[in-house]
């Protein structure tokens, strides 16, 4: 029985297409889990469902009727319910439990104007038993740890008596242990018949719970997975891919070791990591979220503190407070999701550009507006960013321009490490292409380390592929004829616990 | 001219032919608005607000907001009469004294917002509550001035030095003799000081990148924290400054909550929003506010137009000027140059 | 129980000690034990320097009679002050001074004062209530005495400035005198009307007063009947040079408004005012006679004093206390006293 069938939905954004036709459907009592890289579009396929988008082409049905949500209340009206990734979304911190269990019977037209708390607090229980919920309903939800708030947020949600429950990457901020107790219930709504939509790319979420596997690319269905036992290779091979791209590259080994990452624990009780970054030599490390792709980049920039371990450049120690000691010791970092972590929206392209390294554009601390000009004009031009003229407002640059300011930012000045997190987020392939080119052009007298986890984009850019997984090293490569199997395996996890070195 | 081109046009200069229209029909139809000695006194009244203005754009830059502008004033000016009349201490001493006390006021707010997390409105509130009550509190309540009755019996025995009131009193020569008061002067300097820094050094340019995405300034290396408190310690300084003139002006500490200055500067520094299209603090913009704000009332009082005519057409200002940098501004192009 | 009363005959007799100097003995009842006798003074107003000094004169004649004063503040809170005259009936309180408030907020609290057997005064605010007797400053006799004066100095014909901000209780009085004025002397120009209660006032009345001056240079008076317009005008005039030209006449009075008046060549020349310490003293003797049972009159009006700049010249008046002793009318009014009262020491 489907309960929810999409054919041909398409969705774009300007010229953007981000959804190119997507066909699936949801059964009663079956969990699907949706998996895709950032920016694959499955964002943007929640956002249709739940009403908070329209769509452009393409139709939607619940128990074969026509769906076409207005807005949000409407889709839950439908029986279309959303758990969003930021939890504090779905729950109201200073209230109580009970409160927040039966907040949208306060809402409901008709309601009294005084609350009865003994006969919220009753029906509550009620809700919170069915759930298994264990917590006193009158708890303040802010003192709930963050696993019990996301099992009110969907509690919440099944207040509603959904048809179609999704789930929006809901273990994301959630401990081990804690996630057993989200798993156990999913299990059970699965079991009282609701059609459920798990947006992960956790693997190991995905092996838990999963009775079925979606993978989006691009905007399109990349691989559909149902039958047991589920190729979960497969289906990381269909949300990276690797369609082996024309990009040629010159492997380098590089020179003498800069930056040496000395048994680095990433995360409490992860196993020690440990390699070293050499002169010229450009390392994509990879992962799937959760992996210490982005502890590791944050560790070495200073944002973090190793649980164990030491650093070393150039064989002196390096342990930077925080980002302006990384930066005076030579380690540069341009940071993923440019719009909140980067982009001055202010200013125009020199100043953004030009930012980090003001000092050295002004005398006795008055800017040199020429030279900061001269210098953003050159990068402009060695990036090929399409704008008028370095007085551009930053905002008027489309997503690809953004970043290449972003990137040209921390070439301005030599460094010793850079590190590049995304580094072609929201970017389409031609500019990823100008970044990818300028970066192994500028590579010598650095060690560069680009954070990525589309496998495509390590393989264009890499000399070496390290790949991570449960916050330790799961594989290293020399990106000469990569063994992409034994690649996809570390990735998801698959291999073994033998880290492997393909050289 | 297209529509987009005209629209720009009235974004950028819009105010100042507002400006500009507003002197011209004062000329016309109020008596002796046109003269040197006219701008003098509107420059002169201000003065004070101007230079407390100056100091919340500094704060308005980093994304944050300073209440207690008037009451570090006011706090200046009793602390400055008390000082010179009860401690009879020099007017050197004085000044200094009511900088220094500016500039921890300034680093006390700074390290509520930073370290304790405090929001910035609340942390300002506070002070400001906090300075009202503290000003009086050496007094009992009562304004102070020379020959005032101390707790001990005994009568004050200090006075105001004439170089302290020389600060508030002493008129320059400029074309017309005696014409350009002090504070006009420390005004100007001020404005010239505030911009400078704002917009020519690199410090300002990072103050600028903090109100605008405060997170991607710390991940390029910028001490945020020290920043932000920098700015509030130059509002700090900046209203201490304007304190110290309202006493040398008036010549004695008069008890005064600083609410109204606290208010005519921020409208000031908002109404600067507006100017010249820029849709954010900026000193130029907040000297040519408080200069718009001046001028309107300057001219209403000399049409002889009552109180509270002028404090609707304040607030009418405000308004058109909030209308300007939101709505207009809004509907330009996304990105501004800097 | 024991032990609350030993507490109190020890109060009784620090109070014994403290004012032993006065004559006790002679008071009436209830005043022949003062330590027991509670009043309390409840506020509307109570920033600045007037308010300031009527609650020491409150304070200091209720010390020497020697009754138990508490004082309610509601830092101009209508409501708050009414509750605060439930709270001092709650007190058990023997009298309440009601000083200053709203004409509605205040008579029902008044009333239900009065109903509870307590007797009440009230200054500066008509709680419309017969029982309840009236302490004024005369506003009215401020603004007349000081244009009196004005019209001695610089005869019937003269243009003049005024500085009124309406709806302020005691300004709307003393504008009726210049109203009066105004009519008996038809040769009076009225060049200009100015004025606002931003804070700092005095701040903001000199910029006012610098444009109306540039708009008017024929004004020759200035009437300010309140002390920070005073001073307001005064920055003006000497900031456009004006001082020669201009005379100012207002009305209140303090150590700074004395400093003010008598620098060399100041335009202020003349103010009228009462001590708001002895209007306090009076408020409180009022309602001493009141509780012995005397009556002292529907209306207590304490009489304004002029005076001058040419006095405090010639007598080197240097502050208050030096006006008190010049001025024996400014340091005491001969107002609400009885043969068995003690007055403040001076």
């Amino acid at each position: 029985m489907k309960t929810c069938e999409i054919i041909g939905l398409k969705k774009s954004f300007g010229g953007n297409h981000v959804l190119r036709g997507i066909d699936m459907h949801l059964s009663a009592g079956e969990v699907v889990v949706l998996m895709g890289a950032n920016g694959a579009g499955k964002s943007t396929l929640v956002k249709v469902l739940c009403g908070f988008h329209g769509h452009d082409a393409g139709t939607m049905h619940l128990d074969g009727v026509a769906y076409l949500p207005t807005d949000a209340a409407n889709a839950i009206s439908h029986g279309v319910v959303t758990v969003h990734q930021s939890i504090d979304d779905g729950v109201i911190p200073d209230l109580d439990v009970a409160t927040n269990l039966m907040l949208n019977r306060l809402t409901e037209p008709g309601a009294g104007v005084l609350v009865r708390d003994g006969a919220l607090r009753r029906a509550a229980q009620k809700v919170a038993d069915n759930m298994g919920l264990t917590m006193d309903v009158r708890t303040k939800v802010a003192d709930l740890s963050v696993a019990d708030r996301q099992m009110i947020a969907i509690a919440r949600a099944m207040a509603y008596e959904p048809k179609v429950l999704i789930l929006d990457e809901p273990t994301s901020s959630l401990s081990a242990s804690e996630a057993d107790r989200l798993f156990s219930l999913v299990d059970r709504l699965r079991g009282q018949g609701v059609a459920i939509l798990y947006i992960s790319h956790r693997m190991s979420d995905i092996r838990r719970i999963a009775d079925r596997i979606v993978c989006m690319r691009d905007g399109e269905i990349s691989g559909m997975f149902e039958q047991s036992p589920l190729d979960y290779d497969g289906a990381v091979t269909a949300m990276l891919g690797h369609s082996m791209t024309d990009v040629d590259i010159g492997v380098q080994d590089g020179g003498q070791p800069i930056l040496e990452i000395d048994t680095l624990a990433l995360s409490r009780g992860s196993a020690p990591v440990s390699f070293s970054a050499r002169d010229g030599e450009i390392i994509a490390i990879t992962g799937l979220l959760g992996s210490g792709k982005s502890e590791l980049a944050e560790i070495i920039f200073g944002l973090q503190r190793p649980k164990a371990g030491q650093m070393r450049i150039a064989g002196r120690a390096y342990a930077p407070q925080n980002a302006a000691q990384a930066v005076a010791a030579g380690v540069f970092m341009s940071f993923k999701d440019r719009s909140t972590n980067a982009v001055i929206p202010d200013f125009d392209i020199a100043n953004n550009m030009t930012l980090p390294f003001l000092r050295l554009f002004s005398r006795a601390t008055v800017l040199k507006g020429r030279s900061q000009r001269q210098a953003a004009q050159d990068m402009i031009r060695r990036l090929g960013i399409v704008c008028q003229s370095d007085d551009d407002g930053i905002g008027t640059l489309s997503g690809g321009n953004q970043q290449k300011v972003m990137i040209g930012r921390w070439l301005l000045k030599g460094c010793r490490v850079l590190l590049l997190d995304e580094p072609f987020q929201g970017v389409d392939i031609g500019a990823r292409r100008d970044i990818g080119a300028h970066i192994r052009e500028t590579a010598k007298g650095r060690a560069t380390l680009v954070f990525v986890a589309e496998l495509d984009e390590a393989l264009e850019i890499a000399d070496r592929i390290i790949v991570l997984n449960e916050g330790t090293i799961a594989g290293q490569h020399q990106n000469r004829n990569v063994d992409m199997e034994a690649l996809i395996a570390q990735v998801s996890g698959t291999s073994g616990a033998q880290p492997r070195v393909n050289a | 001219m297209t529509r987009e081109t005209l629209l720009t046009f009235a974004i950028r200069f819009g105010f100042l032919i507002l400006l500009f229209c507003m002197v011209i029909y004062f000329s016309l139809s109020a008596n002796g608005f046109a003269s040197p000695r006219s701008a003098a006194f509107i420059l002169q009244s201000v003065a004070i607000t101007g230079i407390l203005a100056l100091g919340v754009t500094c704060t308005l830059v980093v994304d944050g907001f300073d209440l207690s502008i008037g009451s570090v004033a006011t706090s200046a000016l009793m602390l400055s009469a008390y000082a010179m009349v009860i401690l009879e201490m020099s007017a050197v001493t004085a000044v200094l004294l009511c900088l220094l006390m500016g500039a921890i006021v300034g680093l006390i707010n700074g390290l509520l917002i930073v370290k304790f997390k405090v929001p910035d409105l609340l942390a300002t509130l506070g002070m400001m509550f906090l300075l009202i009550g503290l000003q009086r509190i050496p007094t009992q309540g009562n304004s102070i001035a020379t020959g005032m009755k101390l707790p001990d019996g005994s009568a004050a025995e200090g006075a105001f030095s004439a170089a302290f009131l020389w600060l508030g009193r002493h008129r320059f020569d400029l074309f017309v003799e005696k014409l350009v008061p002090v504070p006009v002067v420390i005004f100007l300097i001020t404005a010239v000081v505030i911009w400078v820094f704002l917009e020519l050094t690199r410090h300002g340019r990072l103050m600028y990148a903090i109100g605008s995405n405060e997170r991607a300034a710390a991940l390029v290396g910028t001490n945020v924290n020290r920043y932000k408190i920098a700015a509030y310690m130059i509002s700090g300084v900046t209203a201490s400054i304007g304190g110290i003139l309202l006493a040398a002006r008036l010549g004695r500490g008069d008890i005064a909550s600083g609410n109204n200055l606290l208010l005519d500067s921020v409208a000031a520094a908002l109404i600067g929003f507006a100017v010249l299209g820029a849709a954010r603090a900026n000193a130029f913009g907040t000297a040519i506010g408080a200069l718009f704000v001046g001028i309107l009332l300057q001219g209403l009082t000399m049409m002889n137009a009552p109180y509270y005519t002028q404090d609707f057409v304040k607030g009418a200002v405000l308004v058109l000027a909030l209308v300007f940098t939101f709505y207009l501004s809004a509907k330009r192009s996304a990105g501004g140059k800097t | 129980m024991l032990r609350r009363q030993a507490m109190k005959l020890m109060g009784s007799v620090a109070l014994l000690a403290g004012y032993g100097s006065v004559a006790l003995a002679d008071m009436p009842a209830p005043l022949d034990n003062p330590g027991d006798v509670k009043i309390a003074l409840v506020r509307y107003l109570s920033t600045g320097d007037f308010f300031q000094s009527y609650l020491s004169g409150v304070e200091t004649q209720a010390e020497t009679i020697g009754m138990d004063l508490r004082v309610f503040d509601s830092r101009q809170d209508a409501a708050l002050q009414a509750d605060m005259v439930d709270q001092a009936i709650a007190l058990g309180v023997d009298g309440i001074i009601i000083q200053h408030g709203l004409t509605e907020s205040m008579k029902d609290a008044a009333q239900r004062a009065v109903d509870a057997g307590i007797k009440v005064v009230a200054f500066d605010v008509n709680v419309e209530n017969d029982a309840i007797p009236q302490i004024e400053q005369s506003d009215y006799l401020l603004g007349k005495l000081a244009l009196e004066q004005a019209l001695k100095d610089n005869g019937n014909a003269f243009t003049a400035g005024y500085v009124y901000v309406p709806g302020i209780a005691p300004l709307d009085r003393r504008n009726v005198a210049w109203e009066e004025v105004k009519d008996a002397n038809p040769d009076i120009t009225e060049a200009a009307v100015f004025g606002t209660l931003d804070n700092p006032i005095a701040n903001s009345i000199a910029n006012q007063a610098r444009s109306v001056m540039q708009a008017n240079p024929t004004i020759s008076v200035v009437f300010a009947p309140y002390d920070e317009f005073a001073k307001g005008v005064k920055i003006a005039v000497d900031e456009a040079g004006m001082a020669d030209d201009v005379d100012i006449y207002s009305a209140d009075v303090s150590t700074a408004d004395i400093s003010a008046m008598r620098e060399p060549g100041s335009a202020w020349v003349a103010t009228v005012a009462t001590n708001p310490a002895v209007v306090g003293e009076v408020s409180v003797r009022a309602l001493a006679l009141l509780l012995t049972g005397e009556n002292p009159g529907a209306s207590v009006v304490v009489p304004p004093t002029l005076i001058t700049q040419d006095f405090l010249n010639e007598q080197d008046i240097k502050n208050m206390d030096d006006l008190g002793a010049q001025m024996p009318q400014f340091q005491h009014a001969d107002v609400a006293v009885a043969d068995w009262m003690p007055l403040p020491t001076r």
